[in-house]
C-alpha cells in the first residue's frame, strides 16, 4: 500500500476521467458524484498517509519504475522514469491540494452546461497536481506540468465570464512560454547530467535528486559547474538559474509578470479560480524550491538579493493594485500576488526560518485564497455582480455571510490567530536575520516588505467599510431579494477553510513538524553546495 | 562486374520502385478500360502497400548500402527508412481519398500522379549523382504542379500555376548550380571523393554561388524560407488528400537528400554551412509561425503550420551529428502521423462545408470524437506531452544542445531559443480550431456517428501518437540502428 500511495492519488482521477469519456451523455449528472467520490478516496489516502509518513525521514513513498531508456549509440543512454516520493515539501502540498480539490468538487456542484466535459477537466486537473508535486524525475515533471495547462485553458474558456477567451489565451501563453524556459534548461541539464552505469556507457537521466549533486555532471558539459562558458555577465548557470527563475516566476506570479493572472482570475468560474489560487499558484513556489535552487545554488546565492527585491516589489505593486481595484474578485487576484511575493523573499533569504516560512505561506495561502474566492463566489451566484461601490451595509442582510468574510479578511491580512500571521511572521524573522546569517539579503528589503501588511490591512478594512457596513444599499441591477444567506452547501465549504485557516494559525507545529526537517536540510544544503561551487569557479 | 549484370542486380533492388513504376502503367491502362473508382483506389492501395511491405521486408533483413547502377544511386538503411516513410505517406494519401466525399475526376490519372511523386520522392532519396537527383526532383515537381490542379476550380488552376512558375525558376536555378558544380570537380556522383576534391579546390565565390543555387532546389522542395513562397497558395487550391501528400512526402525526400548533400558541401570547410542552414533555419520558423497567426483560412493555415514544420526539421538537420540524423528521422515519422491525423480531421470537416476557422464554432458539440482528435493533432503539432509531438522536439532540441557543447557555435544556442519560443507563438494559432470547435457557440447541430472509417483511422493515428509519447524506444530503437553515411 505504502508503495502504490502516490501512484493511486495519481491515476485513481485519471482512470475516473477515462470512465468520464465513455459514459453517456445521460449519466452526466452521477459524473458528479464519482467526482466527488474520487475526491473522497484521495482524502482518506492521504489521511491514511499521514501515520505512514515520517516528518524526519527524508524523501518517502518512492516509487521507481523505468519509463523510456533509449540508447543512443555512442552518444550514450537517455533514460527517464516513472520516479514520484514525497517529503516535507511536497507533502503539505499534497494535503493541500487534495483538500482543495474536494472542496472545489463541491463548489462545482452548481455548474449545468457540459457537466460530462467539466469533471472530466477537472478529473485530469487533479491527476496532473498531485503528479506534479511529487515527480522526481524531470521529463516526468515536465509532463505534469505540460499537462495542467490544457484542462485549465477549457475550464476557463468554456466555463468562464464575459472576456473569457482573452483570458484563456493570456493565461495559456504566459505560462506556456514559462514552461519553454523550464523546457530550455531542462534539456540542457539532462544532457549534462549522467548516472553511473558500470557498462561504460553514459546515462543521462532526468533524475532531479542526481542534479543536484555537482558530482552527477559531465566534466565541462555545458552546465557543468566547472564550465567557464560566458555569455554577457553570467555564466552558463547563471542563464540556466534565471531561465528556471522566470519561468516559475510567471507561475507564481510575481510582479511584472503577473498581468495573466487578474484577467484569468476575474474570467474564470468560482471553482477554477479556487484551484488557480490556492494551488496551480503554488507549482510556481514548488518549482523553485524543488528545481531552481538545488540544483543551482551558488546561481541561487547570486541571485538572491535580486528574488528578494522581486519579492518585495510584488507585495508592495500587488497590495497596491488591490487597492485600487474595483472588482472584488481583482481585488482578491491582486492580494495573491501580494501573498505569493512573501514566498519569494522567504526564498531568498536562504535562511531556516524564512525558508519554513515560505512553505508555510504556500499552504496557508492555500487555504485562505480558496475562502476568499468561495466567498466572492458567494456574491456573485446571487447577483452575477461583483463591482464593490455598488453594495454597501451587506451585514445587515447575510450576517453569516459576513461573518465568513471577516474571517477570511482577518486571515489573509495577516492577523494573529491565523494561518498567514505565522507565515509572514518567519518570513519576516528570515528576512530579517538573512543579512547577518548568510549576508544574502539588505535588511531594507524586511523593512519594505512590513509595508506591505499595513497596505494588506488597508484595502481589506477599506472594503470591509464600504461593502459590509454602514446602511444597506445596493445599486445597478441587483435586487434586495437577491441577496439571501449562505446555504448549506455554502456552509460545507466555508467552515473547513475556516477552521484549517484558524486551526494552522493556533497550532503551527501541526504543519512545522513537515515543513521544517526540510527547510533545515534545503538550507544546509545551498549554503554549502553554494559556497563551494562559488569558491572553485 | 559486367555492366549488364550490374543493371540486373540492380533492378533486383529496385523491386518497389520497380512495383510503383508498373503501377502507375497499369493505371493508366485499367482507367482507359474500366471507369469504376474503386477500382482504382484498391489498386492504388495494393501498389503503395506492397512497395511499402517490401521496403519493409528489406529492412527487416537488415542492408549494407549499396551502390547501384554504376553509382548513379545508393541504398542504405537511412535510405530505406525514409523510403518507408514516404510509402506510409503514400498508403495513408490514397486510404484519404478514399474517405473524401468530394465528388472525384479523373481518378487513375490522379492516383498515377501521387505513384509517381513517391517514385521520384523514392528515387531522390537514394541518388548519389547530380543527373538522378535532378531528375528526380523534376519527377516530384512536375506531378506535383498537376496534382495541385486537381481539384479544378479558379483557385487550383491558380495554385498550380504559381506553383509552375516558382518551381521552374527554382529547378533552373539548381541545374545552373549543378551544372558550376559539375564544371568544378568533373564528376556527376556528388558523393564520390573527386567531387569533394573537385570542390575544395575552387575559389570561395564560386563554389557560394554554384552550392547556394543547387541549395535553392532543395530549399524550395522542403518549404524554407526564402524559397516558401508558394506553399500557402498550392495547399489552398489542392484538395486536402493532395496538400497531406504534398506537406509529408516531397518534403521528406527532400530533407533526406538535403541532409546527403550538405554533409557533403560541408566537407570543403568553409564557408560554415551550418551557419548558413541556422539562419534558414531561424528564418523559416519565425516566417512560418508568424504569417500563420492571421490566416483564416484553414487550408492557409496548415501551409503556414506547414512552413514551420520545416523549420523544425530543418533544426535536426542543422546539428550535423549521427544523432541529429536519427532525430530528423524520428521527428519525420511523428511528423507523418501528426500531419495525416490533422489532414484526415480538416477534410471531415471540410466535408461538411466548413474551411474557415470561422466555421468550425460549436464543432466540438456535435462531432466531439472528431473535434477531440483534431484536438490531439494540432497540440502533438504545437509539440505539448503527452503527445509524440513533443518528444520529437525534446529529441531535436536536445542535439542542438548537445551540438552547442560540442562546437560552441552561439548560432546553435540563438536557434534552440528561437525554436522554442516559436512554439508558444505556434500555440496560439494551433489552438484556435479546436477553441472555436469547443468554446465558441454552435450554429446547427447535425447527428453525430461516431464509428466511422475515419474515426477508426482518426483512433490509431491518435493511439500511435500517444503511444510513441510514453514509448519512444518503439522506433528509436529501429532508428538506433541506422548509421548515416552521405
Amino acid at each position: 500500500m505504502q508503495h502504490y500511495l502516490i501512484s493511486l492519488l495519481i491515476f485513481i482521477p485519471l482512470v475516473a476521467a477515462l470512465a468520464g469519456l465513455i459514459i453517456p451523455a445521460r449519466a452526466a449528472n452521477s459524473f458528479r458524484y464519482l467526482t466527488l467520490a474520487v475526491n473522497i478516496v484521495q482524502l482518506f489516502l492521504f489521511i491514511f498517509s499521514v501515520s505512514l509518513y515520517a516528518p524526519d525521514g527524508g524523501m518517502q513513498f518512492i516509487e521507481k519504475q523505468p519509463w523510456i531508456t533509449l540508447d543512443l549509440g555512442s552518444w550514450g543512454v537517455l533514460k527517464a522514469e516513472y520516479f514520484v516520493g514525497m517529503d516535507g515539501l511536497s507533502y503539505p502540498l499534497i494535503g493541500l491540494s487534495v483538500f482543495v480539490l474536494l472542496l472545489t468538487t463541491i463548489s462545482s456542484w452548481t455548474i449545468d452546461t457540459s457537466v460530462k466535459g467539466y469533471f472530466t477537466l477537472l478529473l485530469v486537473l487533479n491527476a496532473s497536481i498531485i503528479g506534479s508535486f511529487t515527480a522526481l524525475d524531470m521529463l516526468l515533471f515536465y509532463l505534469f506540468f505540460e499537462f495542467m495547462l490544457l484542462p485549465m485553458f477549457f475550464l476557463i474558456a468554456i466555463w468562464g465570464g464575459a472576456r473569457r477567451e482573452y483570458a484563456s489565451i493570456k493565461f495559456f501563453l504566459y505560462t506556456l512560454l514559462g514552461s519553454v524556459f523550464i523546457l530550455i534548461v531542462m534539456i540542457g541539464l539532462y544532457i549534462s547530467v549522467h548516472e553511473g552505469n558500470p557498462a561504460g556507457q553514459l546515462v543521462h537521466s532526468f533524475n532531479m535528486l542526481n542534479m543536484q549533486d555537482p558530482s552527477h555532471f559531465i566534466s565541462n558539459a555545458v552546465l557543468d559547474p566547472n564550465n567557464s562558458w560566458q555569455l554577457g555577465v553570467f555564466n552558463a548557470r547563471q542563464w540556466a538559474f534565471l531561465l528556471l527563475f522566470l519561468g516559475f516566476a510567471i507561475k507564481l506570479p510575481a510582479a511584472p509578470l503577473h498581468t495573466w493572472l487578474p484577467d484569468a482570475h476575474v474570467e474564470a468560474p468560482t471553482p477554477v479560480s479556487v484551484i488557480l489560487a490556492a494551488i496551480l499558484l503554488k507549482i510556481g513556489g514548488y518549482g523553485l524550491a524543488r528545481i531552481a535552487f538545488p540544483i543551482f545554488p551558488e546561481a541561487a546565492m547570486y541571485f538572491s538579493t535580486f528574488i528578494g527585491i522581486i519579492g518585495v516589489v510584488s507585495i508592495v505593486y500587488g497590495a497596491l493594485n488591490a487597492m485600487a481595484s474595483k472588482d472584488l474578485k481583482r481585488l482578491i487576484a491582486y492580494s495573491s500576488v501580494s501573498h505569493m511575493g512573501f514566498v519569494l523573499l522567504g526564498l531568498a533569504s536562504l535562511t531556516q526560518e524564512g525558508v519554513t516560512g515560505a512553505l508555510y505561506q504556500m499552504v496557508s495561502h492555500g487555504i485562505i485564497s480558496a475562502m476568499l474566492f468561495l466567498i466572492v463566489g458567494v456574491l456573485y451566484d446571487r447577483t452575477h455582480n461583483r463591482t464593490i461601490d455598488f453594495y454597501s451595509g451587506l451585514s445587515s442582510r447575510m450576517k453569516a455571510y459576513t461573518g465568513f468574510v471577516l474571517v477570511a479578511f482577518f486571515a489573509s491580512m495577516g492577523l494573529p490567530g491565523f494561518s498567514g500571521f505565522i507565515a509572514e511572521v518567519l518570513v519576516f524573522l528570515g528576512a530579517f536575520r538573512a543579512p547577518s546569517a548568510n549576508g544574502l539579503l539588505h535588511e531594507s528589503l524586511a523593512i519594505i516588505a512590513t509595508s506591505g501588511l499595513v497596505f494588506g490591512a488597508a484595502y481589506y478594512l477599506w472594503t470591509l467599510q464600504r461593502m459590509f457596513f454602514g446602511p444597506f444599499n445596493v445599486k445597478g441591477r441587483i435586487l434586495p431579494e437577491q441577496l439571501t444567506d449562505l446555504t448549506r452547501r455554502e456552509y460545507l465549504m466555508l467552515i473547513p477553510l475556516g477552521l484549517a485557516a484558524f486551526c494552522f494559525g493556533i497550532f503551527p507545529q501541526l504543519l512545522i513538524r513537515y515543513i521544517d526537517p526540510f527547510a533545515k536540510g534545503f538550507t544546509e544544503i545551498i549554503l554549502a553546495a553554494g559556497k563551494a561551487l562559488t569558491l572553485t569557479p | 562486374m559486367d555492366s549488364l549484370e550490374s543493371i540486373r542486380w540492380s533492378a533486383v533492388a529496385l523491386a518497389p520502385d520497380l512495383m510503383l513504376a508498373s503501377g502507375i502503367l497499369l493505371l493508366i491502362i485499367v482507367g482507359l478500360i474500366w471507369r469504376n473508382a474503386g477500382l482504382f483506389h484498391g489498386i492504388a492501395l495494393a501498389v503503395t502497400g506492397i512497395a511499402f511491405a517490401w521496403e519493409l521486408l528489406r529492412w527487416s533483413v537488415g542492408n549494407e548500402p549499396a551502390v547501384l547502377f554504376n553509382g548513379v544511386i545508393k541504398t542504405g538503411d537511412f535510405v530505406v527508412f525514409l523510403n518507408l516513410i514516404i510509402s506510409l505517406g503514400g498508403i495513408l494519401t490514397v486510404i484519404m481519398t478514399w474517405l473524401s466525399t468530394r465528388p472525384q475526376q479523373r481518378l487513375p490519372e490522379y492516383y498515377a500522379l501521387i505513384l509517381a511523386v513517391i517514385l521520384g520522392a523514392h528515387l531522390l532519396v537514394m541518388s548519389e549523382s547530380l543527373l538522378m537527383l535532378f531528375i528526380a526532383l523534376e519527377l516530384i515537381s512536375i506531378c506535383s504542379y498537376v496534382l495541385a490542379a486537381f481539384a479544378f476550380d479558379k483557385s487550383a488552376t491558380e495554385g498550380s500555376l504559381k506553383y509552375f512558375v516558382f518551381g521552374s525558376v527554382a529547378s533552373a536555378v539548381m541545374i545552373y548550380g549543378f551544372s558550376l558544380l559539375y564544371g568544378m570537380s568533373g564528376t556527376l556522383t556528388f558523393t564520390s571523393i573527386e567531387f569533394v576534391q573537385g570542390i575544395a579546390e575552387q575559389p570561395l565565390p564560386l563554389f557560394l554561388a554554384a552550392s547556394l543555387f543547387s541549395l535553392a532546389g532543395f530549399l524550395y522542395k522542403v518549404a524554407a524560407a526564402p524559397m516558401h513562397p508558394w506553399v500557402p497558395d498550392v495547399y489552398e487550391g489542392a484538395p486536402m488528400p493532395v496538400v497531406a501528400f504534398f506537406s509529408v512526402v516531397p518534403k521528406v525526400a527532400g530533407f533526406g537528400i538535403l541532409c546527403k548533400f550538405i554533409t557533403i558541401l560541408n566537407m570543403r570547410g568553409f564557408p560554415d554551412w551550418q551557419l548558413i542552414l541556422g539562419v534558414v533555419t531561424i528564418a523559416t520558423l519565425t516566417v512560418g509561425n508568424f504569417s500563420a497567426l492571421w490566416q483564416k483560412n484553414v487550408k492557409r493555415l496548415m501551409a503556414y503550420s506547414s512552413i514551420a514544420q520545416s523549420g523544425f526539421l530543418l533544426v535536426a538537420v542543422v546539428a550535423f551529428s549521427a544523432n541529429g540524423y536519427q532525430y530528423f528521422l524520428f521527428y519525420a515519422s511523428v511528423y507523418l502521423l501528426i500531419t495525416f491525423l490533422v489532414f484526415l480531421y480538416l477534410q471531415e470537416f471540410e466535408n461538411i462545408g466548413v474551411t474557415t476557422i470561422a466555421d468550425y464554432s460549436g464543432t466540438g458539440k456535435s462531432f466531439l470524437w472528431p473535434a477531440i482528435f483534431l484536438l490531439v493533432g494540432m497540440i502533438a503539432l504545437t509539440g505539448l506531452p503527452p503527445t509524440a509531438g513533443f518528444t520529437a522536439k525534446l529529441f531535436v532540441f536536445s542535439t542542438l544542445w548537445d551540438g552547442y557543447s560540442v562546437t560552441g557555435k552561439s548560432l546553435l544556442l540563438w536557434v534552440l531559443v528561437f525554436g522554442l519560443l516559436n512554439t508558444v507563438v505556434a500555440l496560439f494559432y494551433y489552438l484556435r480550431i479546436p477553441y472555436f470547435a469547443f468554446v465558441r457557440p454552435a450554429t446547427d447541430a447535425p447527428a453525430e456517428n461516431n464509428f466511422t472509417k475515419t474515426n477508426l483511422l482518426g483512433a490509431i493515428l491518435v493511439f500511435l501518437i500517444l503511444l510513441l509519447f510514453f514509448k519512444p524506444g518503439l522506433l528509436m530503437g529501429w532508428i538506433n540502428k541506422i548509421n548515416f553515411v552521405p
